[in-house]
């Protein structure tokens, strides 16, 4: 389905899209509070930018550096050359301890492989404990936003979800008391669970520790009751030392939600006594990514998930249009790498207004890339017959002056004497939500010489 | 050829060439904010409350008038083991914790910008002691609050720890239609002595 046939769908209530796009837009405004407070914003996304250019340009040497210093903390590391692969190798461990009983805490990178199918399909139980990410397990549904995972969700359907689920009782979608007892039954799957799956939001080359940044405590919860605890990271979430936390700490939490940092920022370096810590390192198409030179950079993502927020086609059109694990401007510049075919609409997404890239805590050009992928695309898949015909008669319209000013003729008058339901007939779908203004009675080249001849 | 292999072999081919690494001038994060207004404002910001404390014996006297009723209490602070309701040496599992009620730890640092506590392993004698307990305490020291995470960093580059955690502010989620509820998974209250 063409991302634009999906956000209409998600167009179809108005009441609950305008809802959808006030709370992200506030998300957005409380991110620029937090970032207006520090002095040198722009300096820390300059040294985001620059620290995880760097990075890449040294990826085999870090990621060996890395792997090195986690086998001397005592962790076991693999290697996944995809989602498969990892899914695999997460099985295989959880296998190995027996483990039926599974806690994980926020990964996009094992919604991307798909694992919770993989191991549901072998009886083991994988229980989401971020509170969102709960939400839409017991809804089906994927993640509609990387940071709010149930930000598309009235709290009146998590209330009914939690009915039918947890058993709790009628309360208006109270968030207090839903949240509380979300609290006592993910507590009751903490306390019983044989392992703990955890993403990594940065992995740092010289101490061979990773970072995990969560507000709940849920990694923490499922980390350290667990006998077992796999962290999952794709292979962009390597930094060189462990001072750089110092820098893309201090850009996450004020990016993502306006936060001066998350509750909880874990630094996990060795297992704690008696337990055992693995982390799988995935590259599922990143090095594919690495390889080209336009769009390498959105391998500087961090996951804030600021160009969701301030997007007006996102908070217009809803995560799940995009249907992509990675929804918004950075997944629409990211997914066409993967698939280009079954992704090919998501990069006209966009009106390509910039503000993506302005928010962006790592400085992510965002926008010029989705406008090249869309040269990529136009050329190397087949395009609408309306969308061709239309856009090469465009081109040969402003090509010619004269044609042009023609044209423009025609098109104002047309604009202020032809009937409503012909301006907007079927083939003009801007007419669709919104009229058309009233053409001008002259173009801006007749005013501009009637003004000079005047003067 | 091993994943490894491949993975390390296809980022080397497709790396771009070397780009530098910049350097970090904290000259221009530098504000005229004062260290420990800042702190009590942005813990406040995450959550928190913040107390004076003179001693450790004036932490433990104002927690029991804070908490009266509680039954399950554990302190790492020298000199208040008759606070303590449980002995983690004759804890089996961590898992045992479940019903503790008051946690007191020391913090060996402190950061203004966003009120953060860093709690290194060998001031938790369990690793999951912050986040199980129902009311977290930590008292830091006032000299040991740093401006900014950098500071911090370079603070900690001295020392080895195998666990440690910045904790700012209770546990929290505003999963549901953004609203915010405190007291998600970890702990439902956080308060900070400055001695």
């Amino acid at each position: 389905m063409t991302h634009s046939k999906a956000a209409s769908i998600f167009n179809k209530d108005e009441k609950k899209v305008n809802w959808h796009d006030k709370a992200l837009w506030f998300v957005r405004h409380k991110r620029d509070i937090a970032a207006h407070t520090v002095t040198g914003w722009e300096e820390l996304r300059n040294l985001g930018h620059g620290i995880k250019a760097h990075t890449l340009s040294n990826l085999d040497t870090y990621l060996t550096q890395f792997e090195e210093n986690a086998l001397k903390n005592g962790v076991q590391v693999h290697w996944a050359k995809d989602g498969d692969e990892h899914n695999r190798i997460v099985h295989g461990i959880l296998k190995e301890h027996n483990a039926k009983k599974v806690v994980k805490s926020k990964s996009m990178l094992t919604e991307e492989c798909h694992l919770n199918p993989y191991l549901e399909a072998d009886d083991i139980e994988v229980i989401d404990t971020d509170l969102g990410e709960r939400i839409v397990q017991l809804a089906k549904e994927p993640p509609s936003h990387i940071v709010l995972p149930a930000i598309h969700k009235k709290k009146e359907e998590v209330d009914v979800l939690f009915q039918e689920h947890l058993g709790t009782k009628p309360c208006d979608g109270d968030p207090q008391y839903l949240t509380g007892e979300a609290r006592k039954h993910l507590r009751e799957k903490f306390i019983h669970a044989d392992a703990a799956i955890t993403g990594v939001n940065f992995a740092v080359a010289d101490t061979g520790g990773i970072v995990v940044c969560t507000n709940e405590g849920n990694a923490d919860m499922g980390a350290h009751l667990a006998p077992v605890h796999i962290a999952c990271m794709g292979i962009e979430k390597i930094i060189p030392k462990q001072e750089h936390l110092g820098v893309f700490l201090r850009l996450l939490g004020r990016s993502a939600t306006g936060q001066h940092i998350t509750t909880y920022s874990s630094h996990f370096k060795k297992p704690r006594e008696g337990a055992k810590m693995h982390i799988v390192i995935v590259d599922n198409g990143r090095t594919e990514q690495l390889s080209r030179p336009d769009f390498r950079a959105s391998l500087h993502c961090i996951r804030c998930g600021a160009c969701m927020n301030t997007c007006p086609i996102y908070r217009r059109s809803g995560g799940h249009s995009y249907d992509a694990t990675i929804p918004g401007p950075i997944g629409s510049i990211l997914s066409p790498g993967k698939d280009l075919k079954k992704h090919s609409t998501l990069p006209f997404a966009s009106t390509l207004c910039g503000s993506c890239s302005d928010v962006c805590p790592v400085k992510i050009d965002i926008h010029s890339q989705l406008y090249k992928w869309r040269q990529i695309i136009t050329k190397d898949t087949q395009q609408p017959f309306v969308k061709k015909t239309s856009m090469k008669m465009m081109g040969n319209i402003f090509a010619k002056p004269t044609k042009f000013e023609k044209v423009g003729k025609v098109a104002r008058w047309s604009l202020r004497n032809l009937p409503k339901s012909m301006i907007n007939s079927k083939p003009n779908v801007w007419g669709k939500e919104r009229d058309l203004p009233l053409g001008p009675k002259e173009s801006f080249d007749d005013w501009y010489k009637k003004r000079q001849k005047n003067e | 050829m091993s994943s490894r292999e491949h993975i390390l072999s296809k980022a080397k081919e497709n790396k771009p060439e070397a780009i530098a690494l910049p350097n970090i001038d904290l000259e221009v994060f530098k504000d005229a904010k004062v260290l420990s207004e800042e702190f009590i404002l942005k813990v406040e910001t995450a959550g928190g409350n913040v107390l004076n404390a003179t001693s450790d014996k004036d932490v433990i006297a104002q927690i029991n008038t804070m908490f009266p009723d509680t039954k399950v209490n554990f302190s790492t602070l020298e000199g208040t083991e008759s606070f303590n309701t449980v002995d983690l040496n004759k804890l089996e599992k961590p898992h045992d914790l479940e019903n503790l009620d008051v946690l007191v730890l020391r913090g060996d640092l402190g950061v203004a910008e966003n009120g953060a506590i860093w709690i290194p392993d060998h001031q938790i004698p369990m690793r999951v002691l912050p986040f199980i307990s129902k009311h977290l305490v930590l008292v830091i020291k006032k000299e040991t609050i740093v401006p900014f995470l950098h500071q911090a960093y370079q603070k900690l580059g001295n020392t080895h720890n195998d666990f440690g955690v910045f904790i700012s502010g209770p546990s929290k989620t505003a999963d549901i239609e953004q609203s915010l509820v405190i007291g998600a998974h970890g702990a439902l209250s956080l308060s900070v002595f400055v001695q």
